[in-house]
Order: structure tokens, then C-alpha cells, then sequence
């Protein structure tokens, strides 16, 4: 089923998804952005999980849960790093809808986008801009 | 505790070390994998061709890795646990671009047994462009006294 955009509202749960951050998506990513502060995503452990690797593994599951479409811009970012997380934790990822309105050709949403480890405790909060095509 | 960072003696104006990389298609395709996003502005040679970007372009999220790599490499710890980014994606990154993420030291407040310290962020193509501005802050835990 297709997601009317026009029909979500502020404060609308978009997703909410578990996340593993097992050492095989974690050494995905750094070696796709080729993070050397993690080390080498060779010897991808128990260490902890770049930052930027849980906000994108998060918005992952906005991207498939708001079906975005082709051609959408990703405006802006905010984000809070809260707590280390070791890679190996599982995370509970949800997104809600801050913002949503069109002007000219594009639609402007905002989402809110939070991640808890395992015991409950925020570890990453933020916000992103997108700009969808209208 | 205090960070190896805190305890260098930063002061305003100071700058951070800073991170550079080439941007691929290889390393655009890579990320896509990595985060499941496969906007075809990212992928697609021919989706991107008819956008308004004319080609493919990196993930914003891609670009900003960086920034979050000089901050760790500078606070470790600190930015993992008490770390802030307010960024705008401001002009696209193109496969065979290189970027240069770097921060200056704005602002440093103690307060409450804690330093926080406001750097202003930006990543610069090669062409000297900004493809993202912003601001990142850290909070250091100090060691305390007595």
C-alpha cells in the first residue's frame, strides 16, 4: 500500500522498528563511509558503534516504513548522541512525523527519529528535513 | 573523567584536525547497501540524469560521516555519549568529488562540573563549495577535584 503523504499528520507514528547492530552491518558501514575512528571494519567487534551508524541504521526504517520516492532531498539533519552503544546491542527505533507541508513543487516533512538500547535508556535522538517531491 | 581532548587545553578559535575522503560511485553504492537507502538519485545513472542534479549524488548522511569521524577522533567518548549536531545539506556531492570536513572551537562553557564546546562544522568540496554547514557540540565531563 502506497503512503498518501497528504494524510499523515504531526505527531503520526511513522515507524517503529528493532534494529541489531551485529558486527556485520556495523563493518558494512564503516567501511562505506570508511570511518577510521572505528578502526578497521575488519575487526568490527564488541567496540562501540560509530554514532552515525545508528542514526542511518535508524532512518533506514523511515525510509522503508514512509516509502520515500525517488528523487527526495534530504534538506537537514539534527541529532543527539546520548549514550555509547556497543556493537552487538539491539535497538528499538521509532519515528513520528513533526512537520508536513507542501510549497511550490515539494513536500516538506519533518521527522522525529529516537533509538533505545536494550534497557530502555535513549541513546540517539533527531530530527530530519526532507524534501519529498510534491 | 576528562577526554584526552579537554585535558590539551582547547580554546576558542582553535581548529580540529581535519578528515578528508573521495567520493565514489563504488562508495555511493556501498552506503546505499550499508543504510538501505537506494534513492535512485544515489543509484541510478539514468533517474539521476533527468533530476535536477543532472547525475548521481552521495547520501547526505554519507558526507556528514565525516564530521562525525573528526568529532570522535578529537572527543572519543564524549561525542558518543554527549555529543550534538545541527547540520544543513546545502549543495551536492557528485561521485569523483573530494570533501574536507573541518570544525573551529566557537564557544567553551564550564558549568556544573562539565565543558560544553560549540564548534562550528562544515564539509567543503574541493572547489572550496560548502556541501554542509552546521554546528556540533560536546559536553566533557571533568575530573574533579580534591
Amino acid at each position: 500500500m502506497s503512503v498518501n503523504y497528504a494524510e499523515l499528520t504531526p505527531g503520526q507514528e511513522i515507524s517503529s522498528r528493532t534494529v541489531v547492530l551485529d558486527a556485520a552491518t556495523v563493518s558494512r558501514y564503516v567501511e562505506a563511509v570508511e570511518d577510521s575512528s572505528a578502526g578497521p571494519a575488519s575487526e568490527i567487534g564488541s567496540g562501540p558503534t560509530p554514532p552515525m551508524a545508528i542514526a542511518a541504521l535508524t532512518l533506514r526504517g523511515v525510509l522503508t516504513d514512509l516509502e520515500i520516492p525517488g528523487g527526495t532531498v534530504h534538506a537537514g539533519q539534527e541529532l543527539e548522541f546520548k549514550g555509547a552503544v556497543s556493537v552487538g546491542e539491539t535497538l528499538a527505533c521509532r519515528a513520528t512525523l513533526a512537520q508536513n507541508s507542501v510549497r511550490g513543487d515539494w513536500r516538506f516533512m519533518v521527522v522525529r527519529v529516537q533509538a533505545k538500547d536494550s534497557t530502555g535508556r535513549v541513546v540517539m535522538e533527531g530530527k530530519s528535513t526532507i524534501m519529498v517531491p510534491a | 573523567m576528562a577526554t584526552g581532548a579537554a585535558e590539551l587545553g582547547m580554546r576558542e578559535g582553535e581548529t580540529l584536525p581535519t578528515v578528508e575522503k573521495l567520493i565514489t560511485q563504488e562508495r555511493i553504492q556501498s552506503y546505499a547497501e550499508a543504510s538501505g537507502d537506494y534513492n535512485p538519485v544515489h543509484v541510478d545513472a539514468t533517474f539521476a540524469a533527468s533530476s535536477q542534479f543532472g547525475r548521481t549524488i552521495a547520501h547526505g548522511m554519507l558526507v556528514a560521516a565525516s564530521i562525525s569521524e573528526m568529532m570522535t577522533m578529537a572527543f572519543d567518548e564524549d561525542w558518543r555519549s554527549a555529543g550534538r549536531l545541527k547540520l544543513r545539506f546545502r549543495a551536492p556531492v557528485y561521485p569523483g568529488d573530494s570533501i574536507i570536513a573541518s570544525g573551529e572551537i566557537e564557544r567553551i562553557v564550564e558549568r556544573d562540573g562539565a565543558r560544553q564546546v560549540s564548534i562550528s562544522v562544515v564539509v567543503r568540496k574541493q572547489t572550496g563549495e560548502e556541501a554542509i554547514t552546521g554546528e556540533a557540540v560536546v559536553t566533557l565531563q571533568l575530573a574533579s577535584s580534591g
